[in-house]
């Protein structure tokens, strides 16, 4: 069952997008739920995952706060800023055009 | 869009970096436990749970690290890293450390002292209004009156007038008289009172527009203006803020006090911006005085309405647009037009010829005029190439000391090479510690140079009050150490960085040794010792030159006798005396017979000069001679006792004597050269000449022939001199002479007090021996022998601790051998014996490159050399034999120590 690997750079745009739709999700959770709403089919290599995170932090794309999560243990929850949501449209109309050039490109004939 | 927040995240990161590392392990931990949770409950043992967790998450190392490198800190930290770390090494090996950071600091120091005397002296621009935009008429070599024709480099006052008025290409022009006054006045108080004794004041006469044309403005009250030119009526002077500190005390109410310049009490108007000096390096007036008042400032020249009296130096600031050639064109037309109008012009033959050969050349002026710049401007050129090769060497040291310290780091690196790093990034590291030795070094080396300038400026004034030079630490100065320190920062690390890196691996981790042994540091280390012997010796070489010249230029005969000769000055015009006064000749006369008379003294005089004192020099005519133009007779005004005192011997003919009044016979007495070469047949005893204009009505007869001496500098050949009794002259006698035995602190209060009970006024300055004016006159050969034989001997001694340090070295490494070789039965002076062959290898190949590129070098030199060539043998022997004994003995010690090896040990040395 092996899984493949998610292009290079869409990673912000599917933690951006995850964290638009489920709010406040600790690493684990954006992992866990990237891989499940994929239906199983994209491996989020999860070393990635932190220092993109650092990096959306220094953007100021997210925000990160401690919390605790339901097993009583200390977790850095993280929730979008406006700034995200606006980077997350960015990248949206970025990914469609690209998507939507190499579709137009496959589907001559 | 946010930048300034995210660079102030970024910054944050700095200051909890532990936070952060402890956050992102505790949030990676948590991931993990969460996983293994997930993989046990879907089935799997937690063992296995865990290292699918594991395997799913990836490098946690790997994970921080990257997580780290994003807020972009890493090079930074690195570097911070390596700095310690380097720190730490160097810790490590104290004694190295000390030896590599005085070697720095020395070469560092001496490099930056001499580079501020370069600039103070040759690169700095003048606190003004855009320098370069500044011009002078002539090359500003002149020093003095004449009344020459055509004369380029200095000009009349009228002159000047007519050039401001008529002139189309500066936007405005200024004049200075090119002598400094120096005046002894009196500071007035508010009452108009002066409470203490005169003071020396030095007074430049200058132009109304001077402060314009430079674009100075006062700090406070005003400057001068066009309309302070009218003669005589503006009585105003603009101190400088120098002056304003020492004499006023910075007295906030400067502008109401007043001071008194011989009869004429002068307003203070305006006082100079701080950083204002002047326009001449090496000379800073106290006050600023306009040409208009120039006849009523002691010594009161007359030559301000006087369209002949050239003493004008007139410089003036380009309009925009104009290009030097243009104003070069435009000025001498009128030079031209100007000379040929004046009413009292002599256009006969000579002087038109003059006219049409002269012409005006126009020179940049942003680094101000300057007498020091063309005495100094070579030696220190010279000295600058001196520190540089002594900087050179000491980086030669601690190349090699790095390079030995890096051999034996040898394990460690290969370790850490074997372990992935990077060889730049070693090298990078390695880098970095010779670039913080360097930084230390330099460091150290400012605080040597804010000493070391105050000696040189001491050494440059010839031990005189300290020439006004502003030789402090400026950023242009830092700038240039920065850029010392780096440059020495890379030569001396990247070889050996370089060097250390490039490992054979595999061999390096199993014997902590490089594969080739012994011979691995050594080519390198080699050549780096040769090099420094051979510089050492070029130093040395020039060194000696130096010294002899000096010694040759003080064993130079004067023609008098300069010693037990006090020598001091008396401002009579400052004490209200004007020229012609009869009650100054009576004075003259007073004053040589009381200190005469004095206990321990045997003659006295005034004279006009003594020696290097500058000169009155004309033309004569000999009745007999042809006409020659370019006769330049210097003339002495003295005294009849003067060649007694100086003991000048006459060869011919007889002294002054009482015979000789002011209204018989003008006589003169004539110098040996003078006697042979302008009169008929040589002879001049009993002849008649005229000075200056043979239609003169006086006729000065000849009633003796002097031995030649030396007037203005040690290295003239035979000049011109005649002698005129001071009671037939007009002029000024500026020195008095006693000639004295005994100590010289009496003699000198005695006569001081002498004078003074004479004429209490009378202001004494300049109190000198003849032998200190005549050691005065070769300061700045005096500073380059003295300055090369210091650096010489440090490259010599920096040179040795290289030797030192490279046969310790190599003795160390040859132990097992050396075991060997006394085991097998060498005797311990044949031990010796090995190592002193290889030292007096190296010193032998270094002494043979050497020789030539002194030869090479020395050509450069031998203009500034008196009484023996670039090629001097005995300066080269001499040198070589210094250079080989220090080298010897450097070397001996580590023999010594090898001979002394139990060869037991040396066996079992690893």
């Amino acid at each position: 069952m092996s899984r493949d690997e998610i292009p290079p750079g869409t990673l912000y745009l599917l933690i951006l997008k995850t964290l638009a739709l489920r709010g406040r999700l600790h690493g684990f959770e954006i992992a866990d739920s990237i891989q499940r709403n994929s239906d199983e089919i994209l491996q989020v290599e999860e070393g990635s995952l932190y220092p993109a995170l650092q990096r959306m932090l220094i953007k100021g794309w997210v925000t990160a706060e401690w919390g605790t999560t339901a097993g009583n243990r200390r977790a850095r929850y993280y929730t979008l800023t406006s700034d995200g949501r606006k980077q997350l449209a960015i990248e949206l109309s970025q990914f469609e055009r690209v998507i939507g050039a190499i579709t137009r490109i496959i589907q001559i004939a | 869009m946010g930048y300034p927040a995210e660079i102030l995240r970024r910054l944050s990161m700095i200051f909890h970096r532990r936070q952060f590392d402890r956050d992102l392990q505790e949030e990676m931990r948590l991931h993990l436990d969460l996983r293994q949770q997930q993989q046990v409950d879907l089935g799997l043992a937690p063992a296995a749970a865990r290292r699918a967790a594991h395997l799913k998450f990836g490098n946690t190392t790997r994970i921080q690290e990257k997580s780290r490198m994003t807020w972009g800190w890493e090079s930074l930290e690195s570097l911070l890293r390596d700095a310690t770390y380097g720190m730490r090494a160097m810790l490590r090996s104290p004694a190295l450390t000390l030896v590599a950071l005085l070697s720095l600091a020395l070469g560092i120091g001496a490099n930056t002292a001499i580079f501020s005397l370069l600039d103070a002296v040759m690169l700095r621009s003048l606190p003004v209004k855009d320098p370069h935009q500044l011009v002078l008429l002539g090359t500003g070599d002149w020093n003095g009156i004449s009344d020459g024709f055509a004369i380029t480099d200095a000009y009349s006052y009228p002159f000047y007038r007519q050039l401001q008025q008529k002139n189309a290409v500066f936007s405005s022009t200024a004049a200075i008289f090119s002598m400094l006054n120096e005046v002894h006045g009196f500071v007035l108080t508010s009452s108009g009172e002066s409470r203490t004794d005169s003071q020396p004041i030095n007074v430049q006469l200058v132009s109304g527009t001077y402060f314009l044309t430079l674009g100075v403005e006062a700090q406070r009250g005003r400057v001068f203006t066009d309309d302070d030119n009218s003669e005589g009526d503006h009585p105003v002077a603009v101190v400088s803020n120098a002056w304003w500190k020492r004499s006023l005390g910075s007295d906030p109410n400067v502008l109401d006090r007043k001071l008194k310049l011989g009869d004429t009490v002068f307003t203070i108007v305006g006082v100079a911006p701080p950083e204002f000096f002047g326009t001449k390096v090496g000379e800073a007036p106290d006050i600023w005085v306009p040409m208009s008042m120039m006849k009523s400032v002691p010594p009161y020249w007359e030559g301000y309405k006087d369209n002949f009296s050239v003493a004008h130096l007139v410089f003036g600031r380009l309009k925009p647009g104009i290009t030097t050639q243009q104003a070069t064109a435009n000025v001498n037309l009128l030079f031209q037009q100007i000379l040929r109008g004046f009413p009292d012009a002599k256009l006969n033959e000579e002087n038109l010829r003059k006219l049409a050969k002269n012409h005006v050349h126009l020179t940049p002026m942003a680094t101000g005029l300057s007498d020091l710049r063309g005495q100094f401007s070579e030696p220190l050129q010279i000295l600058m190439a001196v520190v540089a090769l002594v900087l050179l060497i000491a980086c030669a040291n601690i190349a090699n000391l790095l390079l030995a310290r890096s051999t034996a780091r040898a394990r460690e690196l290969a370790v850490r090479q074997a372990l992935g790093a990077r060889r730049g990034r070693i090298i990078r590291q390695l880098l970095t510690e010779s670039l913080l030795l360097a930084l230390a070094g330099g460091a150290l080396g400012i605080g040597l140079a804010s000493v070391a300038n105050r000696l040189l400026l001491h050494m440059v004034s010839g031990g005189q009050d300290n020439i006004p030079l502003d030789v402090s630490l400026n950023i242009r100065l830092l700038l240039f150490t920065l850029a010392v320190t780096m440059a020495t920062a890379l030569i001396f690390g990247t070889i050996p960085a370089f060097r250390a890196t490039r490992l054979q691996l595999t061999d390096t981790l199993k014997s902590g040794r490089t594969p080739q042994g012994a011979g691995a540091r050594s080519p390198l280390a080699r050549i780096l010792v040769i090099s420094q012997v051979a510089l050492s010796l070029v130093l040395m070489i020039a060194a000696g030159l130096f010294l002899r010249s000096l010694i040759n230029l003080t064993n130079i005969d004067t023609g008098f006798n300069k010693e037990n000769v006090l020598r001091l000055k008396i401002d009579f015009s400052s004490a209200g005396y004007k020229n012609d006064d009869p009650r100054q000749i009576a004075l003259y006369n007073t004053i040589t017979e009381r200190v005469s008379a004095l206990p321990g003294v045997k003659a006295a005089s005034f004279s006009s000069f003594t020696f290097h004192e500058g000169s009155w020099n004309g033309g004569i005519t000999v009745p007999g001679m042809p006409v020659n133009h370019e006769i330049d007779v210097k003339h002495n005004i003295v005294q009849a006792g003067y060649f007694a005192t100086m003991q000048i011997p006459l060869i011919a003919g007889r002294g002054f004597d009482p015979t000789d009044t002011s209204t018989s016979q003008r006589v003169a007495i004539v110098s040996e050269h003078m006697a042979k070469t302008l009169f008929p047949n040589g002879q001049a005893l009993g002849r008649c000449y005229h000075i200056g204009d043979p239609k003169s009505p006086y006729e000065q007869l000849v009633i003796g022939v002097a031995r030649d001496v030396k007037f203005d500098d040690l290295t003239e050949s035979p000049e011109d001199i005649d002698y005129l009794p001071f009671f037939q002259g007009n002029c000024c006698l500026n020195s008095f002479e006693v000639r004295y035995t005994g100590n010289f602190a009496t003699i000198s209060a005695a006569v001081q007090q002498t004078i003074h009970s004479i004429d209490r006024a009378l202001p004494i300055s300049g109190i000198t021996t003849l032998d200190d004016e005549v050691a005065r006159s070769i300061t700045n050969q005096r500073l380059v022998a003295q300055l090369s034989i210091f650096f010489g001997l440090l490259a010599v001694f920096l040179s040795s601790i290289g030797i030192y340090g490279l046969m310790s070295y190599v003795v160390s490494r040859r132990t097992n051998e050396i075991g060997i070789r006394m085991a097998l039965g060498a005797a311990r002076s044949n031990v010796r014996s090995l190592i002193l062959r290889e030292i007096a290898l190296l010193v032998a190949i270094g002494i043979v490159i050497g020789i030539p590129v002194a030869l090479i070098s020395n050509r450069y030199v031998t203009h500034m050399l008196y009484g023996l060539r670039g090629t001097d043998p005995f300066s080269f022997a001499a040198a070589t034999f210094v250079l080989l004994i220090v080298a010897l003995l450097a070397g001996y010690i580590p023999a010594h120590r090898a001979s002394r090896v139990d060869p037991m040990v040396a066996l079992r040395y690893e």
